[in-house]
């Protein structure tokens, strides 16, 4: 069926993802801040000579920052954004690049559109170290810094030293545009617009009502860390959806099968319920009208006319039930049973050559219970049989008719043999004595006929339905032969197979 | 074991006393039918009429009949349920179930229970008249389905019972030339025994059945309702 492809396909897909991504992830590394801050000691007066910021962490020189700078109008519950852009030249390594940054009251910094980090102390300055982050290239600072009330400023200063030995330095001054507060995604902005407007200078450092700062901020190193591909939210959601897809399809499948067993069930049931009404109903009327006849028949005298019309009548009447007897073994899905069959089967003959002077020999295999043999088989199977008896009851002129079922390898083998004068095979023509009949009956469920004679040597009358043929008929494609069944098409006439 | 109690009724089917029949039937007009048909007959009587297994537990002891036909299918208690209980009550009694339709497995089902017999409800009285005396002579019919379902149910529990309830090798043998279709007549050519020998056999082995399936009846009948002692 589809299902079966489509789930290899799925199960390639996903397969030939997962190795995509893992090929994929070995390119792309993810950055990833880590969150823990030291804090520097308070700063003493400085005795010898300081390294600067690039070359010591948290070095107590602060020649490399810059003033205090903030928009020309300052008030309470103030944003203000920073923007500068600044390029590493090409070819450059960058050896070391730390910046240190703090606002009055708070900042949130950004460097190509990803959010370093944010603060909320100006007493503190918060150094960072992004070596790793720079490449050759144009890079963009972008700062969104808050003032809750009264004075507000922004400092910062960066140091990039490159292997050159070339030092580039940013200081907060004029060079930072103010962005506008109606500019979306103006961290992501790599060039400016004519209405971003410079910033104003307030104080130098250490200067004005902030002083020199009392603690120095360690933020980590930020590093690159890769993310394994399969802990990537993109990785996760498409993982998520073929699971799901896999799961619908599963479901879907699974009620379709659902479905069918349920019209199976509802199939035999409703079989099983026509069985019980012609039974008690139809059956139990019949009997009643076989008894009433009898009874008539003895309120009679002996030899009068109406006497010998009302066993007519009786006498019809059981063969009506004997004919749904069989009817009835058909319809029932009790019966749907390889022993039920032999059972039937054997019964049938016997009754059937009582009338006849053919003695019947059955040879059963035992132990074939509660195999499933569905409505269609056993159908075909007896009316083929009773072809057979009837055969061998009409011409055969035999003594003795061994009646042989048994499971050979893949099948079933019923086997119809008598010790009668037999024929040539070649000389009959086939229409005649059924045999066609009998061969159409069996390849209509799969199965095939054989038949064995020779002039005084009896015949035998050998069919054969393979096992395989009844399951796969059975129950695979189950559905749709029950479609078949509702909607016969002209050339498969429903009836025979009911 | 099924010894027939002190004052068993002789099983005569020639003299002037015509056999005593019970008829266990749901519907008055089978019921009817039946009791006609029955009584139509000079040598045989229908003394006892019921509705119900429940009715037949009652009545059937007092009336003593010699044989029951006992219909199947009754409304609560079953055919073969009343058979169990009232071979319980008088294991001399034989029991022949009717049936609407042919049926083997609920035949086998009421032989095991106790039954004697069976008979399509459609058979024609002259076949009735013969069974009924065929079963009380001990001749119970038996086709080649239940012959095969005997032997099966005895090697099945075969583990489970004593040494007498099983069936001795040529009572199997018997049993297994019936499974294949031979007569009464052939299985004596073929065994070499007389017919009347091979109908022993078979009357032995009903009575196997019916001894064990009578103490499992007992055993399980008794745990849901104790039966009216007689």
């Amino acid at each position: 069926m589809f299902s079966h492809g489509m789930l290899r396909a799925g199960v390639v897909l996903a397969l030939g993802c997962l190795i995509l991504m893992a090929a994929w992830s070995q390119e792309a590394p993810v950055l990833v801040a880590a969150p823990a801050v030291t804090i520097n000691t308070n700063i003493d007066d400085p005795k010898e000579p300081l390294k600067d910021s690039l070359s010591e962490r948290g070095s107590h020189n602060f020649s490399d920052m810059g003033s205090w700078i903030w928009e020309t109008n300052t008030y309470d519950r103030q944003t203000v954004r920073f923007w500068r852009s600044f390029e590493i030249p090409a070819g450059a390594t960058v050896s070391r690049a730390r910046l240190r940054i703090t606002a009055d009251n708070e900042y949130i910094l950004h460097l190509d559109g990803r959010e370093l980090g944010r603060d909320a102390e100006w007493r503190h300055l918060y150094e960072y170290d992004i070596t790793s982050l720079l490449e050759p290239g144009q890079h963009v600072l972008a700062v969104e810094a808050y003032n809750s009330s009264r004075e507000a400023g922004f400092m910062f200063g960066m140091q990039v030293g490159l292997a050159s030995g070339r030092v580039l330095k940013i200081k907060s001054d004029s060079s930072w545009l103010i962005v506008p507060e109606d500019v979306p995604g103006w961290e992501n902005k790599t060039e400016p617009a004519d209405s971003w407007r410079p910033a104003t200078v307030e104080n130098a450092f250490g200067l004005g009502p902030w002083g020199v700062m009392d603690y120095i901020d360690l933020v980590p190193p930020m590093q690159p860390t890769f993310i394994p591909f399969w802990q990537t939210t993109w990785f996760q959601v498409l993982i998520l959806s073929v699971c799901g897809i896999v799961c619908l399809v599963s479901f879907s499948l699974a009620t379709q099968l659902l479905l069918q067993k349920k019209e199976k069930q509802l199939l035999l049931h409703e079989r099983a319920r026509i069985a019980r009404d012609i039974h008690d109903d139809i059956g139990t009327r019949v009997t009643q009208l076989v008894l009433q006849g009898e009874v008539a028949q003895s309120e009679l005298p002996c030899g009068s006319k109406t006497r010998a019309r009302l066993e007519q009548i009786s006498e019809e009447a059981r063969e009506v039930l004997l004919a749904m007897d069989e009817i009835l073994w058909a319809i029932n899905p009790r019966r749907d049973t390889l022993h039920e069959f032999s059972t039937f089967v054997c019964g049938h003959a016997q009754t059937f050559l009582k009338a006849t002077p053919i003695q019947c020999v059955l040879d059963v295999e035992s132990g074939m219970s509660a195999e499933a043999f569905d409505l269609p088989f056993r159908r075909s199977l007896l009316m083929a049989v009773k072809e057979a008896l009837n055969n061998a009851a009409k011409h055969s002129g035999a003594t003795e008719l061994l009646l042989k079922i048994h499971r050979r390898g893949t099948g079933l083998i019923v086997a119809v043999q008598d010790n009668g004068k037999g024929f040539d095979p070649l000389q009959v023509k086939a229409e005649r004595n059924g045999l066609a009949n009998m061969n159409q009956r069996l390849t209509e469920v799969g199965g095939s006929c054989r038949v064995t004679s020779q002039p005084g040597k009896g015949c035998r009358v050998e069919f054969n339905i393979p096992f395989v043929q009844m399951r796969r008929q059975g129950w695979w494609s189950n559905w749709r032969s029950s479609r078949r069944y509702a909607r016969p098409s002209p050339s498969q006439p429903a009836t025979r197979n009911l | 074991m099924s010894k027939p109690a002190k004052d068993s009724h002789p099983v005569k089917f020639s003299t002037k006393s015509p056999l005593k029949i019970a008829l266990v039937e749901d519907q008055p007009k089978v019921r009817d039918n039946w009791n006609q048909l029955i009584n139509s007959f000079p040598d045989l009587s229908c003394v006892c009429l019921c509705k119900t297994g429940e009715e037949a537990l009652r009545l059937i002891p007092e009336a003593r009949p010699d044989a029951v036909l006992m219909d199947i299918f009754l409304p609560r208690m079953s055919g073969i349920e009343c058979t169990s209980r009232l071979k319980a009550l008088m294991p001399e009694v034989r029991i022949i179930i009717l049936t609407a339709m042919n049926d083997e497995e609920l035949v086998f089902m009421a032989l095991e229970a106790g039954a004697d017999g069976y008979l399509l409800k459609r058979t024609k009285p002259a076949d009735l008249r013969m069974a009924l005396l065929d079963v009380l002579t001990g001749g119970a019919p038996m086709t080649s389905e239940i012959a095969r379902r005997v032997v099966e149910s005895f090697r099945l529990k075969a583990k489970t019972r004593d040494e007498s309830l099983r069936l001795s090798a040529r009572e199997e043998q018997i049993l297994l030339l019936l499974a294949k279709g031979h007569s009464n007549k052939m299985i004596a050519d073929n065994l070499e025994i007389s017919v009347d020998t091979v109908c022993h056999h078979l009357k032995h082995v009903f009575e196997k059945m019916h001894v064990s399936s009578r103490t499992e009846a007992v055993v399980r009948y008794m745990a849901s309702k104790k039966p009216a002692d007689s």
